[in-house]
């Protein structure tokens, strides 16, 4: 790994970044493409018919926003962990609704997302470890 | 219906693996050889092609299967993307890095389930 920005270009900052526009991005897309589904349609297994729909459009846009930071991180980042990191979005989303919708979570869902954070520790301790060194 | 639907899973679950790749690779060459590089260019733009791709094919199948069905395919892409990134670019994936990320992935799949 190269020398890094810090401040607003710190690529873990941006990983962040990252990972926030996409947990937005995921509820709106679910919302969105709901709203518009045509399951009887063949055309609407390309999902083109969901661009109806504006939320799809406002997670579009945080999309494009992702992917930028994204594209940001990946310069600095090796893909083995920028990668497994990013997925901190899948325990995020669970939570998220646990936490501002009221949903209940099983505990099998618990384990879950217990293995996450466990395998989020080990990708991410060697780099705790590295970034203090410098 | 189930076999088209596990189509087009696959065909989404490759094409966002590739399309992680492809750009890591485009940005490696855009610190070298700077942004207006052609190789860059290209390369950014297929990977981002085969992003809207993966987008669009999931889009479609939000439309006909709830995110708890999906989402089990989405944390087979941590496994596949490190593993991929080994192999093909080179990149260190030690013992600690593989495991972390199969933990990821066996998690994902645990909260999808529930």
């Amino acid at each position: 790994m190269q020398n890094r920005p810090s401040g607003f270009g710190n690529p873990w900052l941006q990983l962040g970044l990252s990972v926030a526009c996409v947990l937005v991005s995921e509820f709106l897309l679910k919302r969105g493409a709901t709203d518009i589904a045509a399951p009887d349609s063949a055309f609407s297994w390309t999902g083109v018919n969901g661009l109806a729909s504006p939320l799809v459009w406002w997670a579009i846009l945080l999309i494009i926003a992702s992917f930028i930071s994204w594209l940001y991180v990946l310069r600095y980042i090796p893909l083995t962990i920028a990668f497994p990191l990013s997925r901190v979005v899948d325990i995020l989303v669970p939570l998220g609704c646990w936490i501002f919708l009221g949903e209940s979570i099983s505990a099998l869902r618990w384990c879950g997302i217990a293995l996450v954070i466990i395998g989020l520790a080990l990708v991410a301790k060697p780099i705790a470890q590295i970034e203090e060194r410098l | 219906m189930s076999i088209l639907a596990l189509f087009f899973i696959v065909v989404s679950l490759l094409s966002f693996v590739a399309a992680q790749l492809i750009l890591k690779r485009a940005m490696e060459i855009s610190t070298t050889r700077g942004l207006g590089n052609s190789q860059f260019v290209s390369l950014a733009a297929i990977g981002t092609a085969l992003m809207t791709v993966s987008f669009f094919l999931t889009l479609g199948l939000l439309q006909r299967f709830d995110l708890s069905y999906l989402y089990p395919f989405q944390g087979l892409s941590v496994i596949f993307v490190a593993l991929m990134a080994a192999v093909v670019l080179k990149e260190k994936l030690s013992l600690r890095l593989a495991i972390g990320a199969l933990l990821i992935s066996a998690g994902i799949v645990l909260v999808s389930m529930s």
